[in-house]
């Protein structure tokens, strides 16, 4: 087919295999994939309302043993600079998260072998516990992975126990490029498989859970693989509809092992834009300020996003990467309208909870987003003292008495 | 496409003037890649796929000693700042051209220059051949928002045998730009001493400008500009990502890349490979190019 006629394929709201969209992303000009995605988020929310999430995005630990290539925020086990966040920290977070009118947490960490499949349970139960009306959007496939084969419990019977004590809904994260070459490359094949993180992600979907899914372009992965990772989430909601939203963002290579180039704007936005035309059963797709900055986060807009995703008000992991970028309400709002918009606030499953919540109330600009502790600060929770650590180096902390004055 | 900005779009198409329905049509509304294909379409057919790029090393002039050599890639060397006086800027852009055998000295902005010779045009002619046969090969700003009558600027340019790199609209947002650039397109001989416009502010300001604003700035000045060669992004000041998509959207230059990659810099900041790259993944060839907009390499 021709680029034209696949154009007009999408146009009609007829889908594309990958082969057609490989040829439209590879062939097609940038602003002619941008026309149709914008012409299938006008289908989609003809209204003309841009979403955003007031919530805050949260990593309980940076310890983490998958070592993947890519990331720049892990620590080794017993590393100096490895910390846990204690439950009274994560109720400060979310303390100052529903001041600012966030009602969810954005929560996920690395693989640390020394916290136990009961600190997540005790930790979700006492966050419903103290606050019944919370939600924890917690834990990615890979994590949920980790979680498995440390328990030694199936991945559905883990699943189980985390909505019981809290689990409301499953953060995208860990997918990078579902393609198995490419996993390898990044050394984080054996985190999660393209199988794996796909199956956990039925059995979130099958146990009534909504979930996002999010893709990684831009290290090791060719245009074929992009596509093949686009198709594959497609295939798995034509089965299971659980997925509310896909957000991509670049390969971030500041301070990382694998280091190289970051994918330039351009090709943002043009990852986008077919990710717009490819996922044609997912309702919604975010733009990644985060990664790319307010003003090509904003272009978004016009390349096929209908979301311009949370606030996060706090954020770790990107930043270790190299970029920092923030974005409060006000900014948020302030790109949406300025791109011809409405903007409504939502929840995680995408209904709209209302009109911008500073026009209502004072809300204090916040012109940097916060860390999950200050630098330096490696402290150990007192809780964890209940649970058993596996690794040598935690075991041996654990045991260690308490330096901090009583 | 909206109507109204098809409408408007005709109307420039055809040199017609346009009324605040226009202004609205294409100032407002969401289809910015209407916009920026109309643009794209005007940059083509002046320049077809070339996009040139300069990398300049930036020396302030009250220290005209560039902190490392100056390397191979650097095609422009600037003088930042403003001069205490006539003789000290005569003696920096001396200092480099000397330091600097090769590389096109640029520097000042036009108004401070005028300043300096209190007003005077007589003055100013005369600084300006100094400046010029020192080794100035081109005052590198000329601020359209402090311009009330271009008439005898262009003419003492154009006596003292100088010319200009940047036509900026100095610090003007919203729709003090679009009534700036409707000025600039009237203003006779602008374009024969200015090699490029600038459309975007010279400082961020507050609340800074958004995406789609910078891109309908840099669109409409490629519709409605007519009558200077080049629009320019700058890929120190507006990030290299931004720049980028600038180019899609009507703009063919790009001024201060860096010279040397650096630290103070940032990784983001570009080499020339980055700006290459760059370039070419927005569909375009890149066209390195000297401080007197001369291509340096076929």
């Amino acid at each position: 087919m021709t680029i034209a006629s696949i154009a007009a394929r999408v146009r009609d709201g007829r889908r594309i295999d990958g082969r057609d969209a490989l040829r439209l992303y590879t062939g097609a000009p940038t602003a002619l994939l941008g026309r149709l995605a914008d012409t299938i988020r006008a289908r989609k929310h003809p209204s003309g309302v841009v979403s955003y999430i007031i919530d805050r995005n949260v990593n309980y630990t940076n310890v983490c043993v998958a070592r993947c290539a890519f990331c720049a925020f892990y620590r080794p086990v017993g590393s100096g600079d490895g910390y846990v966040l204690g439950f009274d920290e994560l109720f400060r977070k979310i303390d100052e998260t529903r001041a600012v009118g966030g009602g969810q947490l954005l929560l996920q960490g690395g693989h640390n072998p020394d916290l136990p499949l009961p600190w997540y349970e005790d930790l979700f139960a006492a966050v419903k516990s103290r606050y019944p009306d919370f939600r924890l959007h917690a834990l990615s496939p890979p994590e949920i992975l980790h979680l498995s084969r440390l328990s030694q419990e199936p991945v559905p019977v883990v699943v189980r126990r985390l909505v019981r004590a809290g689990l409301d809904s499953v953060p995208g994260g860990g997918a990078e490029i579902l393609v198995d070459r490419v996993r390898r490359e990044l050394n984080c094949y054996s985190k999660a498989t393209a199988d794996e993180w796909l199956s956990v992600m039925r059995v979130v979907h099958e146990a009534g859970l909504r979930s996002t899914a999010t893709m990684m372009y831009g290290s090791v992965d060719t245009p074929a693989e992009r596509v093949e990772h686009l198709c594959r989430l497609r295939d798995l909601q034509d089965e299971t509809g659980g997925f509310t939203a896909f957000i991509t963002w670049s390969y971030q290579p500041a301070n990382t092992a694998l280091s190289g180039v970051e994918a330039t704007g351009i090709d943002y936005l043009r990852t986008l834009a077919l990710s717009r035309i490819v996922l044609d059963n997912f309702d919604n797709l975010q733009a990644s300020w985060v990664t790319q900055g307010g003003k090509v986060g904003q272009l978004s807009l016009a390349f096929g996003a209908n979301d311009m995703g949370s606030v996060m008000i706090e954020e770790n992991v990107v930043r270790a990467a190299g970029a920092e970028y923030c974005m409060d309400e006000a900014e948020i709002v302030r790109n949406i309208e300025d791109a011809g918009y409405v903007a409504k606030r939502r929840n995680m499953t995408y209904d709209l909870l209302g009109d911008p919540l500073f026009r209502r109330r004072a809300i204090p600009r916040r012109t940097t987003l916060a860390v999950a502790r200050p630098a330096g600060d490696t402290s150990l929770p007192a809780e964890l003292s209940r649970y058993p650590a596996r690794s040598r180096p935690g075991r041996e902390q654990r045991s260690a008495p308490d330096p901090r004055p009583a | 496409m909206h109507d109204d900005l098809t409408a408007a779009l005709d109307k420039i198409e055809a040199g017609a003037v346009l009324e605040d329905r226009d202004w609205q049509a294409l100032t407002g509304g969401r289809d910015l890649i209407a916009l920026g294909m109309a643009a794209d379409t005007a940059r083509r057919r002046r320049h077809a796929d070339r996009t040139t790029f300069v990398q300049v090393v930036s020396v302030s002039v009250s220290a005209p000693v560039p902190a490392d050599p100056i390397g191979g890639d650097a095609g422009e060397v600037r003088l930042a700042g403003r001069p205490a006086t006539a003789e000290a800027a005569v003696a920096a852009v001396r200092t480099l051209a000397d330091r600097a055998p090769g590389v096109p000295v640029t520097g000042f902005a036009y108004g401070d220059l005028d300043a300096l010779c209190g007003h005077d045009p007589v003055r100013l002619g005369d600084l300006l051949v100094d400046l010029r046969e020192a080794g100035l090969a081109q005052v590198a700003s000329l601020a359209a928002d402090a311009l009330v009558d271009p008439e005898p600027v262009v003419g003492v340019l154009r006596g003292s045998g100088s010319a200009v790199s940047s036509l900026t609209f100095g610090e003007a947002v919203g729709s003090d730009v679009w009534r700036l650039m409707q000025r600039v397109k009237s203003w006779d001989g602008i374009g024969g001493i200015c090699r490029a416009l600038a459309p975007l502010p010279s400082a961020e300001p507050s609340p800074p400008t958004t995406g789609y604003s910078d891109l309908r700035q840099v669109a409409l000045a490629r519709l409605l500009v007519d009558n200077i060669d080049s629009i320019q992004v700058d890929w120190s000041r507006h990030g290299p990502k931004l720049a980028q998509v600038a180019l899609t959207f009507g703009a063919d230059d790009v001024d201060a890349v860096p010279a040397v990659a650096s630290h103070d810099q940032g990784w983001r900041r570009s080499p020339r490979e980055e700006i290459r790259r760059n370039i070419t993944a927005a569909g375009f060839r890149p066209v390195p190019r000297n401080g007197r907009f001369e291509a340096v390499e076929p």
